[in-house]
């Protein structure tokens, strides 16, 4: 039995596509409204979460950048540091030795996890399965929150969150520090940006699809460009204006021996209003940044230089009230 | 000729032609002058010291993996079924991510079970597509000439424009294709760049006459290239899909009974007798630099 080859189609670009589908009209759909769908209700960045080795280190290093340490887990070796909306989680208890790989093998810090506010974890999770999402085995104790999570790049993890509202997962899963201020402010209005992920090569269009197909990300035009170190593909989160980060998509350099195919989120960037007033100030605290060649501090940017074997951070003009 | 000179980087081998233990297929394919090889999940789970011992004896022999095989009756299914098969196929593709290989072959379905809705066959192949993409792993989607619903190379092709997911694209196989005399001018409709893999298999009859002679030929009776009696159609699918611009691997997927049971090193020599032909007669392939690196491509814009 065979079945009519009819339709067959080269397959075209996904830009293309998307042309040719906003130009379809039917019944349903007059209005052609472009907003950018939302299908988890996603609402910004809830933690990024680094495993180490030296939780002391990477926390000096945080601390240098205006977070302060708040709270510890109840029964894990995890501490949480905080400024402003941004939290980060330091997780010295998933990394053992012979763990992990690469970086984390040595026990330098790497980024391990992002948890992303949704409207319901549950359907979030559900739905992220449902379309091809590996599903993280969760290990909680007793009276811990069973938090949702798929797998990312390498071997880290994307945690659905949806309690950021009435009250928060870490008021459960932590111990406040005594005497600690539970909300710092942020240093220089610093506010998550985004997330930089480096990729295999030839992988732009699979990570694409992945992050549209499972979270409702979207390609910005390519010629769109944030801070001074423009390259790859940037997607834009489906959150609202005022919660939306970025993801940024860095294929190798061509040229590079082909083994050399490492995918893991490489950096975070925080986001100011004036990044030159920012570098000063975070200079005052010890932070020093990449002045060389074709990397410069400018109004655009920054990049502080790296530290524990791969950590840096990078700064991005941008502007956006506080989303907490 | 020195057994290493002549160019048959393009083609590799499969394990399936070959019998014994995979150590044993490594080595003759190795020693044939093949740089890589196709390998089956039999080869991984039997191995005698575990799936650990597998990885390490494929990634010693300095092979490059071509791709791996085979996950079947995956798409089409529902409930409690299609959970099995997603787990099946979350095996398959962690195994194929030990191995090093970037592709993993999918069959069409023969199952009475499976939807023959091609909305249905798409939306389960995009999703194993998307359980690929975190592994760097490609799905490569066959047409089984005895698949039931998707039986030829241009519904296949039909079924992964549907999807449309970037690591999803056909594997073609030239006895499934001459099986069912689907036109070789409907390899114009393909994208180069989603041919993600070809195996080449000749076979001794000019007629199939019916599935169950397709099925037995396929199984037990195929021959390399150039050995049965259609030499003129593969070097003619050769060609073409060279002026399409596909650029990629071929493997030799010859299930022989007889090859079971001669020695690899000469079941190796005739492999390598139709690379060789493929390579230089038929592509005219020029020979590689001495010490040539293996360096990325820019990708295309």
């Amino acid at each position: 039995m065979s079945v009519s080859p009819g339709g067959v189609r080269r397959a075209l670009p996904a830009s293309v596509r998307a042309q040719e589908e906003d130009t379809v009209t039917d019944a349903s759909n007059r209005e052609a409204i472009a907003d950018m769908a939302n299908p988890l209700g996603m609402e910004g960045i809830e933690f990024i979460e680094y495993a180490t080795a030296r939780p002391q280190a990477l926390g000096q290093l945080l601390e240098t950048l205006g977070f302060r340490p708040i709270a510890r887990h109840r029964s894990r070796e995890v501490l949480l540091y905080r400024q402003g909306g941004i939290n980060v989680i330091v997780n010295a208890h998933a990394v053992g030795p012979g763990q992990g790989q690469g970086e984390a093998a040595q026990g330098n810090p790497v980024i391990a996890a992002v948890a992303l506010r949704v409207r319901d974890a549950a359907a979030a999770y559900g739905r992220a399965l449902e379309r091809g999402a590996w599903a993280v085995p969760i290990r909680v104790e007793v009276m811990e929150l069973n938090i949702p999570a798929v797998h990312g790049p390498g071997g880290s993890r994307i945690y659905f969150v949806d309690r950021h509202r009435e009250f928060s997962i870490y008021d459960v899963d932590f111990v406040p520090i005594p005497g600690v201020d539970p909300h710092p402010p942020a240093l220089a209005g610093l506010h998550f940006f985004g997330i930089v992920q480096y990729i295999g090569n030839g992988r732009t269009e699979d990570w694409t699809d992945f992050y549209g197909e499972l979270f409702g990300f979207g390609p910005l035009p390519a010629d769109a460009a944030f801070g001074i170190l423009p390259k790859g593909r940037i997607l834009r989160s489906p959150c609202p204006e005022a919660a939306a980060f970025y993801l940024q998509l860095i294929e190798p350099e061509p040229g590079i021996l082909e083994m050399e195919d490492t995918e893991c989120f490489q950096r975070v960037a925080f986001g100011t209003a004036d990044v030159l007033a920012t570098v000063a100030e975070l200079r005052t605290r010890g932070v020093s940044f990449v002045e060389s060649g074709r990397i410069q501090s400018d109004d655009k940017g920054a990049l502080t230089q790296t530290r524990l074997g791969g950590v840096s951070f990078e700064l991005v003009h941008h502007t956006r009230g506080c989303t907490r | 000729m020195n057994p290493l000179q002549g160019n048959v980087d393009d083609f590799g081998m499969d394990t399936i032609s070959l019998a014994g233990p995979l150590e044993a297929k490594l080595k003759a394919i190795r020693a044939a002058g093949f740089s890589q090889i196709m390998l089956s999940a039999r080869d991984i789970v039997g191995h005698p010291d575990g799936l650990d011992a597998a990885v390490q004896a494929v990634r010693a022999s300095g092979l490059r993996v071509t791709g791996f095989q085979v996950l079947r009756d995956f798409e089409g299914l529902s409930g409690h079924l299609h959970d099995y098969k997603v787990d099946i196929a979350k095996s398959m593709l962690e195994m194929c991510a030990a191995l090093g290989s970037k592709i993993l072959l999918v069959c069409s379905s023969t199952s009475v079970h499976a939807s023959q809705d091609l909305d249905a066959i798409a939306r389960d192949l995009r999703k194993l597509a998307m359980l690929a993409i975190p592994l760097g792993i490609k799905v490569a989607y066959e047409g089984l000439s005895w698949g039931r619903t998707i039986n030829e190379f241009t519904t296949a092709w039909e079924v992964v424009s549907r999807a449309d997911v970037p690591n999803l694209g056909i594997g073609l196989d030239s006895f499934h294709m001459f099986a069912t005399q689907t036109p070789l001018d409907d390899l114009e409709l393909l994208d180069p760049e989603k041919i993600f893999l070809v195996q080449l298999a000749d076979f001794m009859w000019q007629e199939i006459r019916s599935v169950e002679e397709r099925i037995t030929t396929a199984r037990h009776f195929r021959v390399f290239p150039g050995e049965g009696v259609h030499s003129d159609a593969l070097a003619d699918l050769v060609r073409r899909l060279h002026a399409l611009g596909y650029r990629g691997d071929y493997s030799f997927e010859v299930f022989n009974d007889d090859y079971q049971q001669i020695p690899l090193p000469v079941v190796a020599q005739r492999a390598r007798r139709s690379a060789l032909w493929l390579g230089e007669d038929v592509l005219r392939r020029s020979v590689p630099l001495p010490n040539q690196m293996r360096l990325r491509t820019r990708a295309a814009a």
